[in-house]
């Protein structure tokens, strides 16, 4: 992807507050390159995912290609590249999660938002049709002695049920 | 019953300790006083190489020794915290970042002051929110009270913390990785040598350290080597003349998960058993144990006939396993190791950064062999071929017995060992994911065989009870599996 290829519709800027957290983290590294996955996830919180106008502002910004932006975009998984829901509902399924009835949690949650589980390539497919969710499975959280876990947004749920998921979704 | 030993997390629950008034009446930072006041930086690096503290992170390498692989003339050198905490089975990171950072911050500012350091960057993983915010504001306190920033504390040290956030990939946990995420890459991991602490990040000398590592030099510093060293067995190294101590020194932060009555954190000296920890844990729901990982996902697993394996970095290393990361999971016997290894192997097979031919085509095809047989499909040979072993004559050949061939399993075993021989520990890729993908594969499908034969021959996950379903050590290489010297195996 060259600069000229990628059609921009409306172009992407930060914020005021947005800019301002950006100088400062620029500030912190070397060079500017390194200040990328910050950067990313400073857009993305504004944004909702990452637009090619996201990736053209950032390359600017940071003074390398487009291609290399996408090239860090597409590698990890917490950059969305199309919208995701309102809550994005992550459920973890590793190992302890699994001993411990993860399955259960996924199955009571596809139900109830009655939507499929989104992989990294379609994220619609997991999201509702109201853009309110998306459900996705993750890998361990790092919270295996309170599991089964899930993530929504920035928060962390423990101990789940059935029941569990029901309060917690009536109260978002 | 062996008794929790609380260091590391023994304020850890008191309220508010995370401000820095709190932690400051809990001898928060006194010890990094103590240290600028009372020791050269030689000193510090010099205890610490005393202590025996290994690194908590995952390999378990003397932490004195990769510091003094650090060249002191070569400036500036970084210290990168890894705070990335992605093995499965492990989280006791996660609550110092959340509820005690100011240890975090006092351990770097020991780190900093013993290496020269000027700037540490914490690479935290981007799903612990809660952990950076806590972390952040703690730094921002940090700077406030004149402990971080220039001249510190009239020392004329200039220390910089700051933050980094990972986004979700497991890989950037491992060293090289996390450097190369850092520099704002894909984390795909380096070829080594050249070593971080030699060339790491900004191609500058780099000291790579886990949270918890870190969060034990405030210990050693204010409570001395010697009262360090009484924790944890020192065994002897017989490989050198004469024998070398061999320390496991210190606490250890065990995550034990799974199926315990009470799964969390619990900080033990190093070297008690398996069946101790469980029993500090609350003991096992259920009946019996099935199997135990011992150090993350990636360490290959025990059997019930391994129980009494103490959980230290020598002898879990004897054993042909690891402590690794020290998450510790727990199966008991309505568990099916199959369904087991078809979870973990979808782990890697996601997780594998994709530099390596073996590690990206290897690992998915070891997950797909997996999932074959879990979905009943797994692939039997009729045909019985000669069995080779010892014959009569004593020499190696043709034993004039037959077998049955699980196409399959050797397949299994045979694709794993081409991405990382666990025999030989010989890997053909470039980090030692390769290693924590074979290890799972091969040691649980050696020890756990007949669970992998009844569901191959019955077309469907067979859960054999526990006796039958575990191979005993004397009938089978699978524990033989791993080269280690045999003197350090009579130790
Ligand atoms: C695949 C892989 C993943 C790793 N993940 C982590 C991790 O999440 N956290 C960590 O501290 N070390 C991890 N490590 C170990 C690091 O490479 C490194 O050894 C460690 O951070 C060094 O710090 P220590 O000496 O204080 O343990 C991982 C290693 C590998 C090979
Ligand atoms: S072994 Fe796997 S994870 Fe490690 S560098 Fe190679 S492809 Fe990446
Ligand atoms: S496996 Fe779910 S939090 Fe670790």
């Amino acid at each position: 992807m060259s600069d000229e290829l990628v059609q921009i519709e409306t172009p992407f800027a930060f914020n005021e507050e947005n800019q301002r957290e950006f100088d400062e983290l620029i500030g912190r590294y070397p060079i500017k390159e390194a200040a990328m996955l910050p950067t990313l996830h400073l857009a993305q919180r504004q944004e909702g995912y990452i637009t090619p106008a996201v990736m053209k502002y950032v390359a600017e910004q940071l003074e390398v290609t487009v291609m290399k932006v996408k090239d860090v975009v597409t590698f990890y998984p917490m950059f969305f590249e199309e919208p995701v829901g309102e809550y994005v509902i992550r459920v973890c399924h590793t190992l302890p999660c699994a001993l411990r009835d993860c399955k259960v949690v996924l199955e009571h949650l596809k139900a109830k938002l009655d939507t499929d589980i989104a992989s990294e390539t379609n994220l619609a497919k997991g999201t509702t049709d109201d853009g309110k969710f998306t459900l996705m499975k993750v890998e361990c959280l790092a919270s295996c002695d309170v599991a089964p876990v899930i993530m929504i947004n920035d928060d962390l749920y423990k101990n789940l049920t059935p029941e569990k998921v029901d309060e917690i979704l009536d109260n978002l | 019953m062996v008794e929790e030993r609380r260091i590391l997390y023994e304020h850890l629950d008191v309220p508010d300790i995370n401000t820095f008034d709190v932690f400051r009446q809990y001898d928060g930072y006194k010890r990094f006083e103590k240290a600028i006041a009372e020791y050269q930086p030689e000193d510090i690096a010099k205890m610490v190489m005393d202590s025996g503290l290994k690194g908590r992170g995952g390999a378990g390498f003397s932490t004195g020794l990769k510091w003094s692989f650090v060249p002191r003339d070569i400036k500036p050198c970084y210290l990168c915290c890894n705070a990335d905490e992605s093995e499965p089975g492990t989280f006791s990171n996660r609550y110092v970042l959340e509820k005690n950072p100011h240890l975090l911050i006092e351990g770097i500012l020991i780190c900093c002051y013993a290496m020269g350091i000027e700037t540490t960057y914490v690479y935290i993983r981007g799903e612990f929110t809660l952990g950076k915010k806590m972390l952040d504001a703690a730094i921002k306190e940090a700077y406030e009270k004149g402990y971080l920033g220039k001249d510190v504390r009239g020392t004329g040290l200039n220390i910089d913390i700051y933050t980094h956030p990972g986004a979700g990939a497991y890989i950037c946990g491992e060293e090289t990785g996390l450097i190369e995420s850092l520099e704002g890459k894909r984390g795909q991991p380096r070829n080594k040598p050249p070593f971080p602490a030699v060339e790491g990040v900004f191609s500058k000398p780099t000291v790579v350290q886990n949270v918890e590592t870190l969060c034990n030099l405030p210990f050693i510093v204010g409570n001395g080597v010697e009262w360090y060293t009484k924790m944890g067995p020192t065994y002897a190294d017989t490989r050198n003349d004469p024998p070398t101590p061999d320390p496991n020194t210190g606490t250890k932060l065990y995550c034990i998960s799974g199926d315990v009555n009470e799964p969390g954190v619990y900080e033990l000296d190093l070297g008690l058993t398996c069946s101790e920890l469980i029993e500090v844990a609350g003991g096992l729901r259920g009946e019996e144990v099935k199997a135990v990982i011992p150090g993350g996902s990636s360490a290959p697993i025990l059997t019930h006939y391994e129980l009494d394996t103490r959980l230290d970095f020598t002898s879990l290393t004897l054993a042909k396993s690891m402590l690794g990361s020290g998450g510790i999971i727990v199966m008991n016997e309505t568990r099916n190791i199959v369904d087991c290894l078809l979870n973990i192997m979808k782990f890697y097979a996601h997780e594998s950064c994709g530099q390596c031919t073996p590690c990206r085509w290897g690992t998915p095809w070891v997950r797909d062999i997996v999932q074959r047989i879990a979905d009943g499909d797994g692939r039997q040979d009729t045909i019985t071929r000669p069995k080779f072993g010892v014959t009569e004559s004593g020499r190696w050949g043709d034993t004039g017995e037959t077998e049955e061939i699980y196409e399959d399993l050797d397949l299994l075993e045979s694709v794993a060992n081409n991405i990382a021989n666990v025999d030989t520990m010989t890997w053909n890729t470039i980090c030692v994911f390769g290693i924590a993908v074979s290890w799972p594969a091969v040691s649980y499908m050696r020890k756990f065989r007949p669970e992998f034969e009844a569901a191959i021959r019955e077309g469907k996950l067979v859960t054999l009870p526990v006796a039958e379903a575990t191979v005993p050590p004397e009938e089978n290489y699978a524990y033989q599996q791993r080269f280690i010297p045999k003197e350090f195996a009579d130790l």
